[in-house]
């Protein structure tokens, strides 16, 4: 998630690997330091290279080959092509793990960003009092671990005995069964994400919201616009492309999550008809529970392949916002 | 935009020094801040409350809300069920840290290469380094598991080390920081006053970001803290566990005991609480940085 | 060392292992370097020094093994564990628990795949998982190839266990990958008190009468619902824990599963056209149907919960389950007791102890297995814990015929599992025991959730999914 930084410092600086201002084609480096022997940069991230490669490139690159193959790790491994995609394509678990992915992350991704974004605003009033002790606890459940965080929401959202169901029940409610249900056990994962990068995304969009010139506010306020109006007709537009970039780190993050389903259901299946369970889980299934290596490699590949196309909508969207964003 | 451009013409007659509207602090705005501290801080005390009451005390509807007795024979229940918890939490400090200085050394160094040095494929490695970042890294695991195993590494802190050294994001973090915060003309001055580029590095990159190395540190170690997959797969001896598969152990017996599993989270979670009330503002100040900086 | 050397012939051997690893070697140098010095210092230098404290050791030295295990649940019981350190102090276990699929998956498949590379000294491999591993005898160490300290190895003890158990460690190579630790005989647990106050039969005979067949146990179950109050429905207060632990037990009453034996290896598939699938599979709907469970996912909070404050009143109980309700709802003492399952006999669960081939004291590995799963210790842990034997010569036991247990109303619960134990007809188990028992697993959750109204067809897509198991 902290790729936000990222996105944010892509979106509006001129300087960025996307958008590189060209005083000088002929440089490699745009922006360097020219009177400093530009060599040194070979050995300076040679390091970072050599490890890399290593330790992160080489096993995806390893990942991607035996994609095509029929993988017995114990056994034979034999080259089948592209079976493993065309089984992937008519296979009801994977496209049952896409749909509950994309629910998990609209039913995280819009409350949080609502939240995020009201919760940016008042602490955006300078008269806030104890606006740091505020902003540091928000930045509390961001730091813990998902482990500790779903054993608790394990607990919170027991049917008979969970608290959430004990606060249901006692407003007259029926108990919900939040792991057997569908949108249920949805909601009961998307809680914990939101629970936990809500604040974080506040702290994000707080940034943005004080690097707003403060004329645009009292112009505004002079115009006779009300509080209301100044937060729909400054701020948010004023938020357009830090929007954009919490949603899509927000959604790369979303389609590879796993942690919290794998704990709450204490299984790589995600739930006993597989209700929760999402694409990445349904990779660690198939690698760790079925030992269909060749077929788990082509479930990540079209993991890799859908956080790409959506990474590509990003950047055109952002491109555009940012072309007349000014 | 248009609103905000027409906005924009009207700036400069507006200069005045009573708040504006706006700008007062509702009652709304301390109650939804105080329910969203509340809410945020509440798995804490929940754990600890589990912790020292036992599942059955807080299943009492309604529920038991207030600490009870039982605190200090739950955590000595965890050191029973596991009396290496301590090793554990040491473990996880040690590996934290060492994979928080060099992911800040070897990421400081690279983006400081792509940020201000000149050298042939400079463009092509980050694009690079940009695009490896949207590989979901659960793809290699299989493979990364035989490679460590085939390097001896296998139960060992050696094989969370080696393997976390470096990240794709801390260079580029470190790229844009390094961009961001140190001036060329700096490094052009020094570099006339004859400061090679391990001169210019040491003496006056390095400490303009201390402050985002700091951070960027931090990052790793509770990335490091909070990781439980692959340390799960790969450590097999109660004394080289991390407090994350400690917390699993737990967890991983019959008798599922809410208290003790608790327990072990409030532990493995406490020594971060307490960090976060010394670095939390500096945290803050980093993600916020991160945010607005370019 | 010394008592070691005294009690294996193989310590050479295993020694020169030990220092063949370079790092270990050092650091066991090092070690014995500065304990020598300390005892000079001190003056201790005696025999009595020899015998140092292995509860702290990492690392196997000179003078402690570490033995690391990777198992699940309680399978090595602590207090056995506290024997064998007794007996043997040179020795420490190191214990690793996981779940069950990910000590299977990421480990011992991931580790054999990498030429048992982190392969712990000894694994403990479900029942569900041994037709599995048998496929794969070459990640495991032929135990007929090791000797204990009493110079047997495992063909020599093979008789001392239940001949249909030891099948499920014999690799398809036919060498001995691991030895069976307890029968899950299963019957079930139910809550007398509450039987007696819904007016009906809550003595064992009766009950166990009462339902001596599945449609006659729904039909039961049914009545005891009929009792509720709306209050307690509104609850989710039900009669069963959970239905879907009537299908494997239904499975594990007939003579085959997914599996025929025709005498090799593999066995036949055979889930597709055996009667006892279907069978199963349909009990198990009208069980769902009747709603009489209350649909609490077993090993949850509310589960756990719910046993002390009887949200359901029976349980399906491996012999294993019995330690686990006492450690649960240890209020409920005495309202407990236990009947014969319907249709007579059952199992569910029971592991097999493995040497994994990467093992790095297979000798020291050897020694505690068969010390562990001899009968003397196999009593002890039932009587200690409930675990059912594996060893039939303590059926006849008057400890164990004997064993009567307060907690379950004085029930004769050594006599009751013997009794289902023996009625248990050997079950063929193949390699995708598991795998396909997943697949019906989630087609019955569909059915009992609602999710599928039509059980037909939950039924043939549970076998279309058993189908992609390879």
């Amino acid at each position: 998630m902290s790729q936000t930084t990222v996105g944010k410092a892509r979106a509006s600086k001129p300087p960025s690997p996307w958008k590189p201002a060209r005083p000088n084609k002929k440089l490699n480096n745009p922006n360097a330091v020219l009177s400093l022997n530009g060599r040194w940069g070979f050995l300076f991230t040679a390091p970072f290279f050599v490890m890399f490669l290593i330790f992160g490139l080489a096993p995806i690159v390893f990942s991607i080959v035996i994609a095509f193959f029929n993988y017995d790790a114990l056994g034979t491994q034999e080259f089948i092509g592209t079976a493993n995609f065309e089984e992937l394509f008519v296979d009801t678990r994977f496209w049952n793990a896409l749909v509950n992915t994309i629910d998990i992350w609209l039913l995280s991704t819009i409350p949080m960003l609502i939240m995020s974004i009201g919760l940016a605003a008042v602490l955006h009033n300078p008269n806030l009092r104890g606006s740091t002790f505020f902003r540091t606890i928000l930045l509390v459940p961001n730091i813990t671990s998902v482990l500790a965080i779903a054993i608790v929401f394990g607990q919170l959202f027991g049917r008979d005995f969970g608290m959430v169901n004990i606060i249901i029940g006692a407003l007259g409610f029926e108990h919900v069964d939040f792991i057997q249900g569908t949108t249920s056990s949805h909601i009961a994962i998307a809680s914990m994400i939101v629970w936990r990068w809500t604040g974080y995304n506040a702290l994000i969009f707080l940034a943005a919201m004080l690097a707003i010139p403060g004329e645009l506010y009292e112009s505004a306020s002079l115009d006779g616009a009300g509080k209301w109006k100044q937060f729909i007709y400054v701020t948010l537009p004023s938020l357009r492309n830090t929007i954009t970039f919490v949603l899509i780190v927000g959604t790369i993050g979303g389609l590879q999550v796993f942690a919290e389903p794998l704990i709450l259901g204490g299984s790589y299946n995600g739930g006993d008809s597989g209700q929760f369970s999402t694409l990445t889980l349904f990779l660690f299934e198939q690698a760790f529970v079925a030992y269909k290596w060749g077929y788990a490699a082509a479930i990540g590949i079209m993991i890799t392949v859908i956080v790409a196309i959506v990474s590509v909508i990003n950047f055109f969207i952002t491109r555009k916002l940012a072309g007349d964003g000014k | 935009m248009s609103q905000a451009a027409v906005k924009e013409q009207t700036l400069p007659r507006a200069k005045q020094n009573k708040k504006p509207r706006w700008q007062r602090m509702g009652f709304f705005g301390y109650a939804s801040l105080i329910i969203v501290a509340f809410l945020s801080l509440f798995p804490f005390y929940w754990m600890f409350i589990v912790a020292s009451n036992g599942t059955d005390e807080i299943s009492k509807i309604p529920p038991t809300l207030v600490p009870g007795p039982r605190f200090f024979t739950v955590i000595s229940n965890v050191y029973e069920a596991l009396p290496q918890f301590n090793q554990a939490l040491l473990n996880t400090v040690y590996v934290g840290t060492v994979v928080a200085v060099a992911q800040v050394f070897f990421s400081a160094i690279a983006g400081f290469a792509f940020a201000k040095l000149n050298f042939k494929g400079q463009k092509f490695m980050v694009l690079f380094v940009i695009l490896t970042m949207m590989l979901p890294s659960q793809l290699g695991i299989i493979p990364l598991f035989i490679l460590i195993s085939q390097m001896g590494l296998m139960d060992s802190l050696g094989a969370l080390i080696i393997p976390a050294l470096v990240t794709a994001f801390g260079v580029f973090w470190m790229r844009q920081v390094i961009d961001a915060q140190v001036p060329n003309e700096l490094l052009e001055a020094a570099s006339i006053d004859g400061a090679g580029v391990f001169r210019a590095y040491w003496s006056i990159v390095l400490p303009i970001i201390a402050q985002s190395s700091f951070v960027l540190g931090l990052f790793s170690f509770l990335a490091t803290w909070n990781d439980f997959l692959w340390p799960l797969l790969v450590l097999n001896t109660p004394e080289n566990f991390t407090a994350q598969v400690a917390v699993n152990q737990l967890k991983s017996s019959y008798a599922i005991d809410y208290a003790l599993n608790m327990g072990g989270a409030f532990l493995s979670t406490a020594p971060l609480l307490v960090l976060f009330i010394f670095v939390g503002r500096r945290l803050v100040r980093g993600v916020m940085d991160g945010a607005v900086k370019g | 060392m010394v008592v070691a050397q005294q009690l294996n012939g193989e310590a050479t051997t295993h020694k020169e292992n030990l220092m063949s690893k370079k790092l270990m070697s050092l650091k066991a140098a090092a070690l014995l370097a500065s304990a020598a010095l300390t005892m000079g210092v001190l003056g201790f230098i005696s025999p009595a020094a020899a015998v140092v404290d292995c509860t702290k050791a990492t690392t196997s030295t000179n003078e402690c093994t570490v033995l690391t295990v990777n198992t699940f649940g309680d399978v090595i019981q602590p207090a056995l564990v506290a024997d064998y350190r007794k007996l043997r102090p040179d020795i420490k276990l190191s214990i690793k628990k996981s779940d069950l699929d990910a000590l299977n998956g990421t480990g011992l498949f991931t580790q054999c795949a990498a030429g048992g590379a982190g392969n712990p000294d000894i694994a403990a491999v479900e029942i569900s998982y041994s037709g599995f591993w048998r496929a794969y005898p070459q990640c495991f160490v032929d135990l007929r190839t090791l000797r204990n300290t009493s110079n047997k190895n495992a063909s020599d003890i093979k008789k001392d266990y239940l001949s249909w158990r030891w099948e499920h460690g014999v690799g398809y190579n036919d060498s001995v990958i691991g030895i069976p630790t307890d029968v899950g005989g299963l019957e079930v647990a139910y809550r007398w008190d509450l039987f007696k106050k819904a007016g009906l039969p809550y003595q064992r005979d009766a009950v166990s009468k009462a339902w001596s067949t599945w449609p006659k146990f729904i039909e039961f179950g049914k009545k005891y619902v009929a009792k509720l109050t709306a209050a307690q429905k509104k609850a989710n207060v039900g009669f069963i824990d959970n239905i879907g632990t009537i299908y494997p037990a239904i499975m594990n009453q007939g003579t085959e599963k997914y599996y025929r034996n025709n005498g090799t290896d593999q066995g036949q598939l055979v889930y597709k056209t055996n009667k006892q699938v279907k069978t199963a599979f349909d009990t198990t709907v009208a069980a769902s149907t009747a709603k009489i469970g209350t649909r609490i996912g077993q090993f949850s909070s509310d589960w756990n919960v719910g046993m002390s404050k009887g949200t359901f009143a029976a349980m399906l109980a491996p012999a294993w389950m019995m330690d686990y309700i006492k450690g649960q709802a240890p209020a409920t003492k005495g309202k407990w007791d236990i009947a014969d399952i319907p249709g007579g006999g059952g199992n569910m669960g029971g592991s097999q102890l493995t040497i994994p081939k990467g093992s790095k004291n297979q000798q020291e590995a050897w020694n505690f297995i068969s010390w562990y799963l001899a009968p003397a210790q196999q009593l002890k842990v039932f009587q200690m814990y409930g675990l059912f034997p594996s060893t039939p010569s303590l059926y006849s036991n008057a400890d164990l015929v004997g064993f009567k247990d307060p907690f379950f109303n004085n029930a004769p619960v050594g006599k009751i599992y013997a009794d289902g134990v023996k009625k248990l007809k050997p079950i063929f188990e193949g390699k995708l025991q598991r795998c396909i028992d997943m697949a019906m697993g989630s087609a019955i959750s569909l059915v009992a959730n609602g999710k599928e109204k039509n059980a037909k067809k939950a039924f043939d897509g549970g076998i279309t999914a058993a189908g992609k198991c390879k």
